[in-house]
């Protein structure tokens, strides 16, 4: 097996989430002046919620798609831009087809883990078209690892060059990425990724988990700025594989520019791992609805604690940010 | 213009099938479209008075355009599982009536491994009423053999084949009609041969089928670039469609009934040198991108030994004029 590892950058897509999707024109120009220096394989830029995502539901963009995307592409060369689809915020004819002609390499097609013949469609137009098509399977601790694989399956049929599981609520144990990645990249004959959250402060030691697991593709963010906790911070992956011999072809002291960088102009505050955090990866919920929980507990005199435990005894999901409210309501009520 | 060009020797080969009525189920599809030909040939140039009959779902543009008007042709749009009776005279049947693309497998298992299985048995209980039936061809698939990883995979050979997997679902589904199509000749003693398709690459195929070497044309062709994921190793065979029509309608004629037959190359190659071979076809501007990113080294070419002994046949087409037509083909019909 080869020691090349490709991280991939999800730095202006997760870390969307963390600012409500606020990024704006200067910050991608700065960032991508910078990261591109680094070598590194791929950046991701978005809404958190991907491509076309923009809304009054989960957050309205700062900026359009197309200046975002526009404005990394013109600084990126040798990087290849990658965005974030889940179907149904985005459309083929709408999204990716213009999202295509302004320059992006790689589209990750991502689903709800259990729905991945949802992105047949997508996968196949980006292979079409000749670009990298990543299959995402989103919320991957919620199911088990066989219908992981069987839903990974459907989408290396559909074209997926590469599957990336997700641990969206950040709630894996080391054990459970190892079970999972094990079990894809014996089965697959495609590249297997990870992408870590941090809640329980795992996200560094379970991305290294997945690639003794047989992972290739190993998602962060720089300083961790993602959804929730944030994701496993990229500059000390890119550190600890070189001090594990591992190959990224990148420059580190480059990479802790980026990070420096990122620190004094693109956080407002530095990722933590916050109560809610915590009780979001205990409940097991996308950590990207800590701001709306907050928001919405605040405004019903409820326990945000209580709305997550909630929401995941419901078993809700990225989209179905609604359903927030309905709970605070009866939480309120004492239903 | 014809496709084929036979010898009166090569010719004499098919004599039996004169002012015979022929059925192919799946009529529309590359394998019919292909018989198609390759009768209709006979028909017009060596006098052979053939009646075809071809049942599909959907007609195709590329059939449309060598059966309009004529009189030895007779379309027949229905699903094979809803035929009630098929026309009283004919004596060959070729049953091909099922994609081999995985995509539909997945995304609707339960529809489509109906129509194999229900679709065969319609077509076999049919068969049981035709007072002058003399063959009957089930076309098979290679992929019954399971997860072979071999260079001479035999008729006898047997394979691996998970069915609590859902890539079973296509070739468990191919096991079932092979089966049941012996226990029609076992119980009725219907004249029943297996055939058992491996890979081809040639005109009337669709380039943006999940295939690499259709793939590696199609971006080719487009973009001037060839993207192989993993190391390149894996290898397979692939025959041209006219060898593949010659060999089907020869074991038609020729083939001992409860026999298998492999139909394929039995030329191996591995993926990169099959990118190589394209570049080299399409011109040096071309880019060939390895990844490297798994270390899948399978095998997987059909012996084909028993149809070369038992019928003389061969393979005509090398994979170098294999490639060269498949890709002047596609140049001009599919972009």
């Amino acid at each position: 097996m080869t020691n090349k590892i490709n991280l991939y950058d999800v730095t202006l897509r997760d870390g969307s989430h963390a600012i409500s999707h606020q990024l704006d024109e200067m910050q991608i120009d700065e960032y991508t002046k910078g990261i591109e220096k680094t070598g590194i394989y791929a950046i991701e830029v978005g809404h958190g919620n991907g491509l076309g995502a923009s809304s009054v539901l989960v957050g309205q963009s700062k900026i359009s798609d197309e200046l975002l995307i526009k404005t990394a592409k013109n600084n990126l060369h040798s990087t290849k831009l990658g965005i974030h689809v889940i179907p149904g915020f985005a459309t083929i004819n709408k999204d990716i087809k213009n999202a295509l002609y302004w320059g992006v390499d790689i589209v990750r097609v991502a689903s709800h883990c259990t729905e991945a013949d949802t992105t047949e469609r997508h996968l196949g137009y980006v292979r079409e078209k000749g670009k990298e098509a990543y299959g995402l399977l989103m919320m991957s601790h919620m199911t088990t690892p066989e219908i992981l694989l069987d839903e990974a399956i459907k989408m290396q049929t559909y074209g997926a060059e590469a599957i990336v599981i997700l641990d969206s609520a950040g709630s894996y144990l080391p054990d459970d990425v190892k079970e999972r990645i094990s079990l894809l990249s014996q089965n697959l004959n495609i590249p297997i990724g990870f992408h870590a959250h941090n809640n329980l402060g795992l996200a560094i030691s379970n991305s290294l988990v997945a690639i003794e697991s047989g992972a290739q593709i190993i998602d962060g963010a720089v300083k961790g700025f993602g959804a929730g906790a944030g994701n496993a911070q990229l500059e000390v992956l890119v550190a600890l594989l070189e001090k594990m011999d591992y190959q990224t072809n990148i420059d580190l002291y480059k990479m802790l520019d980026v990070a420096d960088m990122v620190e004094s102009r693109l956080l407002k505050e530095p990722i933590s791992i916050s109560s809610l955090s915590i009780v979001s990866a205990i409940a097991g919920v996308f950590s990207g609805f800590s701001k709306h929980v907050k928001r919405v507990s605040k405004e019903f005199g409820v326990d945000p604690r209580d709305i997550f435990m909630e929401l995941g005894r419901q078993k809700i999901v990225a989209g179905q940010e609604d359903t927030i409210i309905d709970i605070a309501i009866k939480l309120q009520k004492r239903i | 213009m014809f496709l084929f060009n036979l010898t009166e020797n090569e010719t004499s080969n098919f004599n039996t099938l004169k002012n015979k009525e022929i059925l192919i189920t799946g009529g529309s599809g590359f394998i019919g479209i292909w018989l198609t030909h390759l009768l209709l040939y006979l028909n017009d140039k060596k006098d052979f008075n053939i009646k075809l009959y071809l049942i599909a779902r959907h007609t195709a543009i590329a059939l449309d355009r060598i059966i309009v008007n004529r009189n030895d042709v007779v379309f027949i749009q229905s699903d094979i599982r809803n035929i009630r009776e098929f026309p009283k005279e004919i004596s060959y049947i070729i049953h091909a009536a099922t994609s081999p693309d995985n995509r539909i497998y997945m995304s609707n298992p339960i529809e489509a491994m109906d129509i194999i299985a229900a679709g065969t048995k319609n077509v076999l209980e049919n068969a049981l009423h035709l007072e002058k039936l003399e063959k009957v061809i089930n076309l098979s698939s290679g992929q019954i053999y399971g997860a072979m990883n071999s260079h001479n995979i035999k008729e006898d050979d047997f394979g691996k084949l998970n069915s609590n997997s859902i890539t079973a679902i296509y070739p468990e589904a191919k096991r079932y009609a092979e089966t049941l199509t012996n226990a029609y000749r076992s119980l009725h003693k219907l004249p029943t041969i297996q055939v058992r398709p491996f890979s081809f690459i040639g005109p009337f195929m669709e380039l943006n089928k999940p295939w690499a070497v259709n793939n590696f044309i199609r971006d080719a062709l487009k973009f001037k670039s060839i993207r192989i994921l993993g190391n390149g190793k894996p290898i397979k065979s692939y025959m041209y469609p006219t060898d593949m029509a010659l060999w089907i309608l020869t074991i038609l004629v020729q083939g001992k009934v409860g026999s298998a037959y492999n139909l394929g190359s039995d030329v191996g190659i591995s993926l990169e040198e099959v990118a190589l071979k394209i570049k080299d076809i399409i011109g040096s501007s071309v880019n060939i991108d390895i990844l490297n990113m798994n270390d899948n080294c399978s095998e997987f070419v059909p012996n084909i030994d028993q149809g070369k002994r038992d019928f003389g046949l061969n393979i005509r087409m090398d994979i170098d004029e294999t490639l060269k037509k498949s890709i002047d083909w596609f140049g001009k019909n599919s972009l």
